[in-house]
């Protein structure tokens, strides 16, 4: 038997959906172009995807998975070869109009396989070997993502390992060490990978006046359009007309602050509510799953989800460094719109399919 | 697959999971209300002082220099006023003011202020080239009107003024295609438009640079965003010779036509004057429509270039290469004669020499010296049309001569075949009389007959006017003559300055041969004196020449448009530049001052 979708998440998704509609709308004139109409239809096209995938049954994404898995990196091998390059990255495929970003599929593909996985295990915990094929699992992927190179997507693959980790069980003495190599990786990629402008991005953070009109610059203009909100907002489309040309990249990395300036409190609690009640949503369906690789692969969405919610908010209200990550289904960008439709319609397929257990 | 597995351990790691992702959320939330409600005002007082300005950084334009390092296009430092009109709160008090300080009228400001692009940030240039007073009144009402900047910029200055117009050339104002085709172009820059300024654009033109800044609600600079830094344009050498240029436009003085000097030796373009000339520089600021207007609808056309764009019938100058195709053709020998009565009748019509008298027996040597009509009416009979228009092609007349330089016209040669395809009417035998004295369908510029008498000069090489020194420019074409034919007919043109019955005697007193010419521009009727003609049906009078004899240097074509007599018009003004020419004995090497 199937079970109804869960009006509560479609609920949430139409809301998040349509605050950036009207957002893009607002953008569009200050961007220069028409980004409305295409957004409207990735949305749609969206939407629609996440109720067919919900009606397919659980056990055939778990059947899939390697299948998917191993077509998420092969199109992230081709695109090193055969992409479009954007400011610098190799990440896109071109096919007439459309444009397609692997790595925003691939991160699906390489959710459904870890959960595949984890999900035909018994309940004790990982070894170290089993533990380091999790790992591998998704650092593959995200090794690929990195040398195209796209940082903002790269990061977005590090919380699955780390929840895929954690929901598989590692002993106490492994996240010590697990926490001491990564402080390790940090200083040492601080001191050779990192390049200037990146530290002082993080600089930034702990000294928010350190470079007002240089590195602060985007975060600096970020909180002052949120700022200036206030509680009720300048009302959407005129905004602050003196301030919203200011923001860089406001159909994507830093929409949030047009949304705050327009709004106010009210819309940006709103729209940090709606996020929170799908977030809750998730939790549910993996709350009701009676399979391990339901629970996993819900819980999975849910840790990348709220991690990319996490991380671009705390860059918008200048608390966490500028990385190019973008807000998930608000940002402008139909294959990140679309790949998110297609981790939540899984998402629903646990809910709908949850006393089939296979 | 076990049914009702053991999931309790996951779960509860699933919820320590979730929980945190929401105390993030919270914190979040918390962080947004300490923005908007905490800091709010905070945060509004500094949007209001938080304006972005993109500031243009004016790239220098390369100078052009002349071959001796004399500057013939320099930069001049400048103020200009920029309106950044999306900050401005009261836009229309501000236009009014603008329009008061007398650097533009109000209306088209407004025109412009409505037509400005998507792209908001830039300024608009409302004023060009502001006096100190102008300055003054922005900067004092400063506070009044933040939405104005004075900024520095340059402006393109031509040391020599009229005398290099049409060859150094001026700028224009960008065109609308060229700002759709390249964003982030300003609207406000200049490119060149005519002569080398056009011809050198590209390597002239720097980079623009802009600097992105943060300014106070009164238009105070708080701090620099990010700066790309403008880029010089590259300083150019070409091989005008500015002295003589300039001793070339006083001695046309007044009259209408073109002075070319080209070196024969490579084509190196020493002079090219076109008169009457115009100032330049009014096309480096603003050109206001009654400025425009004077200038192009001036009968005189100070604009065109006849150097290289004004076609006149070359009249006798064509001779020389005539005599040398009949010669090299085997058609006459230079001792062959004509017995010239002072008029002949051909194809059924009479056709008169210009000396009424005739000018008895002629030959080839002779026939130059005295110009005489007739015995190049029997030489061209022999050649025919198709022969005659092959040679003429052949020393490069009748097309442009590949100086680069921007609308060269090419001039025309007519044969039976062009008349056919073209003008559409049948070829009269008759007209091919008239084109052995360069008469009738035939049209050439300036610059091709400087270069025609180069190849004579230089012993048969056709070279490649140049202006700007490069690798193509050195290629010239050997057209392979009979030097003792080339002697012969060289020799008949020492005799046209030197000779007893010479045209051009003016110019005795220099080592100088040439030819000189005089271009009918309607028929004379029988009994009419050309002098009682009026004066826009006067005759062009022509002079083409070289100096020294040996090895000549310098080879100069005068044309002066309704001037009347080649001889008596044309050979003295160009005595004058030969001169000077002559005087300026140590030459710099022709390579030194370039790059």
């Amino acid at each position: 038997m199937e079970h109804r979708i869960d009006a509560w998440m479609i609920l949430a998704v139409a809301g998040i959906l349509g605050a950036s509609l009207v957002t893009q709308n607002a953008v569009s004139q200050v961007v220069g172009t028409q980004l409305l109409a295409r957004q409207l239809l990735w949305a749609c096209a969206g939407m629609l995807t996440l109720i067919i995938l919900s009606r397919i049954r659980l056990d055939y994404y778990a059947r899939l998975a390697p299948l998917a898995y191993g077509f998420g990196l092969a199109s992230l091998v081709a695109v090193l070869f055969f992409g479009e390059v954007r400011s610098g990255t190799r990440g896109w495929f071109a096919m007439g109009p459309l444009t397609l970003q692997p790595s925003e599929f691939a991160r699906v593909a390489t959710i459904l396989m870890v959960a595949a996985w984890l999900g035909r295990r018994s309940g004790r915990r990982l070894a170290a070997g089993e533990a380091a094929g999790v790992a591998a699992l998704v650092l593959v992927a995200a090794g690929l993502v990195a040398l195209e190179p796209d940082l903002g997507v790269t990061l977005t693959y590090l919380p699955v390992a780390v929840a895929a980790l954690w929901l598989g069980g590692l002993p106490r003495w492994a996240w010590v060490w697990l926490v001491i190599l990564t402080l390790v990786v940090g200083v040492a990629a601080w001191n050779t990978v990192l390049k200037d402008f990146q530290k002082e991005r993080v600089l930034t953070v702990l000294d928010p006046e350190r470079d007002p009109y240089g590195v602060g610059y985007q975060v600096r203009q970020s909180k002052i359009a949120v700022g200036a909100g206030g509680l009720a907002g300048e009302g959407v489309g005129q905004g602050s007309q003196s301030l919203l040309r200011y923001l860089p990249a406001q159909h994507t990395d830093f929409a949030f602050a047009v949304w705050a300036e327009a709004t106010g409190f009210v819309g940006a609690s709103g729209l940090l509510l709606a996020y929170a009640l799908l977030l809750y949503r998730i939790g549910m369906a993996a709350a009701v799953a009676e399979s391990r690789f339901g629970l996993i692969l819900a819980i999975l969405v849910g840790a990348w989800f709220a991690f990319q919610v996490v991380v671009n908010l705390g860059m918008v209200l200048g608390l966490l460094p500028t990385t190019g990550i973008t807000l998930p289904l608000f940002s402008y960008g139909g294959s990140s719109l679309l790949s998110t439709c297609v981790a939540l319609g899984v998402v629903q397929s646990v809910w709908r399919h949850r006393l089939v257990n296979q | 697959m076990e049914i009702r597995e053991d999931l309790g351990p996951v779960r509860q790691r699933a919820i320590v999971l979730l929980l945190t992702a929401f105390l993030l959320f919270g914190a979040l939330h918390l962080r947004i209300a300490q923005l908007q409600i905490v800091e709010g005002s905070h945060w509004r007082t500094m949007a209001e002082n938080n304006r972005l300005r993109r500031l243009p950084l004016a790239s220098v334009r390369g100078r052009i220099y002349d071959r001796r390092g004399h500057v013939l296009a320099d930069n001049l430092p400048t103020w200009n006023l920029l309106l950044f009109p999306d900050e401005a709160s009261k836009l229309d008090e501000t236009l009014l003011f603008v329009a008061d300080l007398g650097v533009s009228d109000a209306a088209s400001l407004h025109r412009r202020v409505n037509q400005r692009g998507v792209d908001r940030l830039a300024p608009m240039v409302v004023g060009e080239n502001l006096d100190w007073q102008q300055v003054a009144r922005v900067r004092s009402h400063q506070s009044d009107h933040p939405e104005l900047s004075v900024v520095a910029g340059f402006r393109r200055h031509y040391p020599f003024g009229n005398a290099t117009a049409h060859i150094v050339g001026h700028l224009r104002l960008v065109s609308e295609n060229e700002l759709r085709s390249s964003a982030g172009l300003d609207p406000s820059t200049r490119v060149g438009a005519t002569g080398i300024e056009s011809l050198a654009n590209d390597f002239l033109t720097g980079q623009a640079g802009e600097r992105w800044v943060v300014v106070s609600a009164v238009g105070r600079q708080l701090g620099v965003v990010r700066e790309d830094p403008s880029a010089s344009g590259k300083d150019l050498a070409v091989t005008i010779d500015a002295g003589l240029q300039q001793i070339a436009a006083e001695a046309l003085g007044e009259r209408a036509g073109s002075v070319v000097a080209i070196d024969p030796r490579h084509g190196a373009v020493r002079v090219m004057y076109s008169s009457p000339s115009f100032n330049a520089e009014l096309f480096s600021g603003p050109l206001s429509p009654e400025t425009w207007n004077a200038l192009t609808t001036d009968p005189r056309h100070p604009l065109q270039d006849r150097s290289l764009q004004g076609t006149y019938p070359p009249g006798s100058t064509i001779k020389p290469i005539l005599a040398l195709a009949a010669l090299t053709d085997g058609l006459v020998t230079p001792n062959w004669t004509v017995q010239c009565t002072g008029r002949v009748v051909l194809h059924g019509h009479p056709f008169r020499c210009w000396r009424r008298g005739g000018h008895g027996r002629v030959d080839l040597e002779h026939s130059l010296e005295a110009s005489c009509d007739v015995y190049y009416y029997q030489l061209g009979q022999r050649l025919g049309i198709d022969r005659m228009a092959r040679w003429l092609e052949l020393f490069g007349l009748g097309r442009s001569t590949g100086t680069g330089l921007p609308s060269e016209a090419s001039g025309l040669i007519g044969t039976p075949e062009w008349s056919r395809r073209v003008r559409g009417t049948p070829w009269y035998a008759g007209e091919a009389v008239s084109v052995s004295i360069g008469q009738g369908p035939v049209l050439t510029t300036a610059i091709q007959m400087a270069r025609a008498f180069a190849a004579l000069a230089n012993g048969g090489r056709l070279v490649t006017p140049h202006v700007v020194v490069g690798p193509e420019q050195a290629n010239s074409v050997d057209l392979d003559l009979d030097p003792t034919h080339l002697a012969r007919v060289k020799k008949g043109l020492e005799l046209v300055v030197h000779g007893e019955t010479g045209t051009a005697r003016s110019l005795a007193g220099l080592p100088v041969a040439g030819k000189t010419g005089t271009a009918q521009v309607a028929r004379l009727q029988e009994g009419v004196d050309s002098k009682d003609l009026a004066p826009h049906l006067q005759h062009h009078a022509w002079f083409v020449g070289w100096a020294p004899l040996i090895d000549p240097e310098i080879v100069i074509a005068v044309v002066v448009e309704h001037g009347g007599g080649g001889g008596s018009i044309a050979a003295p003004t160009a005595s004058i530049i030969f001169s000077a020419a002559l005087d300026n004995a140590e030459q710099p090497s022709d390579h030194a001052p370039e790059e």
